[in-house]
């Protein structure tokens, strides 16, 4: 018997957090409180159709680690068989508002239901606003069911439940398969070039290259803004679509640092989805925030590693 | 936007150090060290500010230039002398603001507005001649890097000229009236830190903002004009 079990039992060394420059300061996790009870600190998933493969992962920033406050982005997934669509939503729920995990996990949830639910009505169509709306209505029900029948304010429904989304789906085309997303708020969607390790933005940075200062105002559900950010795009044999809450997208910049190689190399084939989440917690000084991200692949004969 | 080393709070603290300062000075130091060292004990929160020092009386003095707080060993020492000229004040900041940020981006950072905490026992002692070179600092389009300034008024400083000097009404803060000023300077900083310390958790937020925390022995500047 060997020192470490039986003889021939595996012995692998931990992961090590990846550090990408200074890391930030480390320490054990505090819980989230016990009224948080489906929010656990990370969540990946990881699954192909006939044509597409998904991974996501969602991690506890390091902020909400040390001061014992829940994940607030959340990230969700699902096929729609008959069409080999994927379906994806993308939240961050904004730390102001009271319940902020619960608003960006009700916003996916409604997205990806209303739109499951276009597709049974109408496979090639689909109305964003409509979603945009849709994840606006239900938050506005969850407060109204606790409490007031009368129906909350839009500063209500946001005090509690406020929320970016980035939501959409991915068809598989003979051409390439077609992107169609909206965004309401901060978060983002790139298209990576997994050859060149270039990232291309899908929605304009929040604030621009040459601005001065950073921008405190963020627009974010249950306020759907009347010019919906709207895309539709064909992925080419080399592009991977990313969807990313901010505390992916602010560390990353343009994506032609550190953060941006690291993910390039990372994403070029896709990943097991506990490791694309150990990859996302990496540690670098002042981004505390949590981190949310979404990559969605066209099928590649050779198998996922 | 090329890859950035983070996002950052730039916070002066503007310290009165004119001759009526003089009896206070103890605490004036003791409040400097003590926001020093609240810094320190939170290095997720400190990792994020950078902070400045400045002293003012007949001219501004730099106690601690812009600082990562993790790393600093030096203390602010304060220094009594003068007159109480807020003009010299504000024409520093005109000048220092811009500058401290755009050297932080080109650090590689990314900036949030600055903010000031301004604390005086005073009424200006250089007339109306402070306003103009205030509005100008506060003048967004005019000073695109202007700052959110908190005020607090001690001493002979009036509620109305606190308001005047703060950026919002709710930023206006005076002692109470008979408040023990060592005591009121000494609230003042423990306020200090406790909003540098919420601003710092609130930065990384979808929603970031300044986080001001009354001060005990403090009361709202707005209260005491009765606008």
């Amino acid at each position: 018997m060997s020192p470490d079990g039986a003889e021939g039992t595996p012995s692998p060394l931990p992961w090590q957090r990846i550090a990408v420059g200074a890391p930030g300061v480390e320490f054990e996790a505090r819980p989230p409180g016990e009224d948080v009870l489906d929010v656990p600190d990370t969540e990946c998933d990881g699954w192909s159709t006939a044509g597409l493969t998904v991974r996501l992962a969602s991690v506890r920033g390091a902020h909400h680690r040390y001061y014992g406050k829940p994940r607030q982005d959340a990230a969700r997934a699902v096929p729609h068989t008959p069409t080999g669509a994927v379906v994806f939503a993308v939240a961050d729920g904004v730390s102001s508002a009271t319940r902020a995990e619960r608003g960006a996990g009700e916003a996916c949830r409604a997205a990806l239901e209303r739109i499951l639910l276009q597709l049974a009505w109408s496979p090639d169509a689909l109305d964003l606003r409509d979603v945009a709306r849709h994840a606006a209505e239900q938050l506005r029900r969850l407060v109204r069911g606790r409490l007031d029948p009368a129906g909350p304010s839009t500063a209500e429904v946001a005090g509690r439940y406020a929320t970016t989304l980035v939501t959409g789906l991915v068809r598989p085309h003979p051409d390439g398969p077609v992107v169609e997303l909206c965004r309401i708020g901060d978060s983002g969607a790139w298209l990576l070039d997994s050859r060149r390790g270039a990232y291309w933005p899908v929605f304009p940075a929040k604030t621009g290259s040459d601005a001065l200062l950073v921008s405190n105002e963020v627009t974010a559900l249950p306020s759907v803004p009347a010019a919906l950010e709207q895309a539709t795009l064909r992925l080419t044999p080399d592009q991977v679509l990313v969807v990313g809450t901010d505390g992916f997208g602010d560390p990353l910049g343009d994506g032609d640092g550190q953060v941006g190689a690291l993910f390039a190399r990372q994403l070029a084939a896709p990943p097991s989805p506990l490791w694309l989440a150990h990859v996302l917690d990496f540690s670098r000084e002042t981004f505390d925030d949590d981190r949310t991200l979404l990559a969605i692949w066209r099928r590649s004969p050779a198998p996922p590693r | 936007m090329a890859e950035i080393k983070g996002v950052l709070l730039p916070a002066y603290v503007l310290a009165d150090e004119s001759g009526s300062m003089g009896p206070y000075r103890e605490e004036l130091s003791e409040g400097l060290v003590s926001l020093c060292e609240g810094l320190r004990a939170e290095p997720m929160v400190a990792a994020k500010l950078r902070l400045a020092v400045l002293g003012f009386a007949d001219d501004v003095q730099v106690r601690l230039a812009v600082a990562d707080m993790r790393a600093e060993t030096s203390l602010p020492e304060v220094v009594i002398r003068g007159t109480t000229r807020y003009r010299a004040v504000f024409d520093d900041l005109r000048q220092r603001i811009p500058t401290d940020v755009q050297w932080l981006r080109g650090q590689g950072y990314k900036v949030h507005r600055p903010v000031v905490f301004f604390l005086s026992d005073g009424q200006p002692t250089d007339g109306d001649g402070w306003r103009r070179s205030h509005a100008l600092l506060v003048d967004r389009a005019r000073t695109p890097t202007a700052p959110n300034i908190i005020a607090c008024g001690i001493g002979s400083a009036e509620a109305r000229t606190m308001l005047e000097v703060a950026t919002r009404p709710e930023f206006a803060f005076v002692a109470v009236p008979g408040a023990d000023i060592g005591r009121a300077i000494s609230e003042f900083f423990h306020s200090l830190t406790a909003s540098l310390v919420s601003s710092g958790q609130a930065l990384n937020s979808a929603n970031p903002q300044l986080v001001v925390n009354r001060p005990d022995q403090f009361t709202m500047a707005i209260d005491e004009v009765g606008l």
